[in-house]
């Protein structure tokens, strides 16, 4: 035990750097943050989309990363969280909504989708789950494009209101990126904490082994379940946001290429992982759009980027044990 | 309290595992199952666990069916068990495969966990004190914080046994505890087995380990081809006449052996040959 006092006096000097590592974390994330508005307006969309992939992908990670279930058809919940919107807050029906009612909705509908599809396929796993998942989000698109009187059907949904959030009105990309940062904030904390709860312990115990886990006492079902809807809540939420934001909805915006593209920025970020699943968001958004230069080109390298990155890290590009804590303790927290 | 099994009988299509087995068991003591292989020991846990249902009979705890309770259900009657072949959460630590024994405590909690942060401290704090108290109580605590996976077997299998005791059981059922085990840790085990004999628990422990099984059981159940064939205490069994023939075989039985394997060598040939054909069957038709 030669080394101890040495392992002992950094760990001291490493507790003497949080005040300044702190300092200088906190003055580039809150610089970042506030340049942002500034950029142009497409820069600025680009960035909204990458916080919204960013929700939704969160959310996914519950149910991928956590319990371990594939869903392939997530965006279901995201359309349902749009259309609650554009019925809620439209002309269409002539309804108008306060926005935080409808934010509440949508998260409600959401969920209750999530336990709606949860109930009949959770005693499904692997594949067959992924291809029920599959057939449930493209089963919710094709009832979009068909149910005319409820949907408008392929036409869409249009001149949804422009949205007010006590006393502050949305209208421009910039306030959306704010509302889109702070809500990002409030999903990822509490999705952390949950994967730390009592219920992400269980959650981890049936992705090793379901068997052994109803073994020692937890309900299995319930538990998937509560994954399934936590998730889908957070996906009727960024639903609603993407609405009020985009002020349209049509069948057209959620096709199976958006759960697909969800799915790959879990899987490619970093399985369970929030840092990945952020990082993830940001290179699988971003990337296509700083391709556009390529024209024909630009599919074709962003494909062939993603097999490198999957190949190269075929744990997510930041695996499930660099998570927050050790983001934090790079930045001199903790 | 009470454990029993009540003329339980359990089939594998035409295959008959558990022929009409009665057995009754009483807290504080500790039982033993033995029996050649085949003999239908794990079956029992199995069923008793949820994992096979039973083709009839009832297994009762304090009266209770459990036949009729699901997998979950049983587990939080106060059944509890360990695996043949291991089977703890790899990819979580040592200290994790036991917090999330607390589920069943915690789970009407979990919403103030998430969005009070004093509570989930608490929460989280009675969690991990329980759980480093039972890994002590194992010689487990340096291992805390490693995946399961990589903990030493020996650690493994006691692993199995601090999780299963988490659940608070009244019933803890052993598959094998000593298998794969050293005898430096096979002494271990044994200490740590009868330190766990308790006023409200009831042990069964399944086990090839004659030695083990002599040494600690109070009681023991033979079983053999499906059916109890004795039972009694460590000196009563090893004197059964039965029970020496069920273990070494009779004359007959090992001239049945040596039949058996002679023929599963033939049938090998023949699916060898079988195997030739039809190469050469494929190759004509191509």
């Amino acid at each position: 035990m030669h080394d101890q006092p040495i392992e002992r006096l950094a760990t001291t000097r490493s507790r003497r750097l949080p005040a300044a590592g702190l300092a200088s974390t906190a003055v580039i994330v809150l610089a970042t943050i506030a340049a942002v508005p500034l950029l142009e307006t497409y820069q600025i969309r680009v960035i909204n989309d990458v916080l919204i992939y960013a929700l939704l992908a969160s959310a996914l990670n519950i149910v991928i990363g956590y319990a371990g279930l594939l869903d392939l058809g997530f965006v279901a919940f995201f359309a349902i969280g749009a259309y609650s919107y554009a019925l809620l807050d439209s002309p269409f029906f002539g309804v108008h909504l306060p926005f935080i009612a409808a934010l509440a909705l949508g998260a409600a509908f959401g969920a209750g989708a999530g336990i709606l599809l949860g109930i009949p396929v959770l005693r499904l796993r692997g594949d067959y789950l992924a291809i029920v998942t599959l057939g449930f989000g493209e089963i919710i698109r094709i009832l979009l494009n068909n149910v005319d009187a409820l949907t408008n059907g392929p036409k869409g949904i249009m001149r949804l209101y422009t949205p007010e959030l006590f006393g502050w009105t949305l209208s421009t990309p910039q306030d959306f990126y704010f509302l889109l940062l702070g809500l990002v904030a409030i999903v990822f904390t509490l999705v952390y904490r949950l994967e730390k709860s009592v219920l992400g312990l269980a959650w981890a115990a049936i992705r090793e082994d379901q068997d052994a886990a109803r073994g020692i006492g937890i309900n299995t079902t319930f538990a998937k379940l509560c994954a399934f809807s936590t998730s889908a809540s957070i996906g009727g939420l960024a639903g609603v946001i993407f609405a009020a934001y985009q002020r349209f909805v049509s069948p057209e915006s959620f096709t199976f290429d958006v759960s697909l593209l969800i799915a790959l920025i879990v899987v490619a970020g970093g399985i369970g992982n929030l840092v990945g699943v952020l990082v993830g968001a940001i290179i699988l958004v971003v990337l296509p759009e700083a391709l556009r230069g390529y024209d024909q080109y630009r599919m074709l390298i962003y494909g062939i980027v993603l097999v490198l990155i999957i190949m190269a890290r075929p744990r997510g590009i930041v695996p499930r044990r660099y998570g927050i804590e050790w983001a934090l303790r790079m930045l001199g927290w903790k | 309290m009470s454990f029993a099994f009540d003329n339980v009988s359990k089939n594998f299509g035409a295959v008959v595992a558990i022929r009409e087995v009665s057995l009754t068991f009483e807290p504080g003591r500790i039982y033993s199952i033995i029996g050649p292989n085949g003999a239908g020991k794990s079956t029992l846990i199995n069923m008793a666990a949820g994992s096979y249902s039973v083709t009839s009979g009832d297994i009762l705890l304090d009266g209770r069916r459990l036949t009729a309770l699901k997998k979950y259900q049983i587990s939080r009657a106060g059944i509890a068990r360990t695996y043949q072949n291991i089977r703890l959460f790899d990819h979580m630590t040592a200290l994790e495969n036991l917090e999330v024994c607390l589920y069943r405590e915690q789970i009407g909690h979990v919403v103030a966990e998430i969005l009070l942060p004093a509570r989930s401290r608490a929460l989280k704090a009675d969690r991990t004190a329980r759980s480093m108290e039972a890994l002590r109580r194992f010689g487990l605590e340096a291992y805390g914080e490693q995946p399961a996976t990589s903990l030493p077997y020996g650690s493994q299998k006691l692993l199995e046994i601090a999780r299963a005791i988490m659940t608070q059981p009244k019933v803890l059922m052993l598959d094998e505890p000593a298998a794969g085990l050293n005898m430096s840790e096979t002494a271990e085990l044994r200490e740590k087995l009868v330190a766990m004999r308790s006023d409200g628990l009831i042990m069964i422990v399944i086990e090839h380990d004659m030695n083990l099984v002599m040494s600690i059981s109070d009681h023991i159940y033979v079983l053999h081809q499906g059916r109890t064939l004795a039972e009694g205490s460590a000196a009563d069994i090893q004197s059964n006449k039965d029970v020496q023939e069920a273990y070494l075989g009779s004359a007959g039985e090992l001239d049945e052996i040596k039949r058996s394997v002679v023929g599963r060598q033939n049938r090998v040939r023949i699916r060898l040959d079988a195997g030739v054909v039809r190469h050469r069957s494929r190759g004509v038709s191509r």
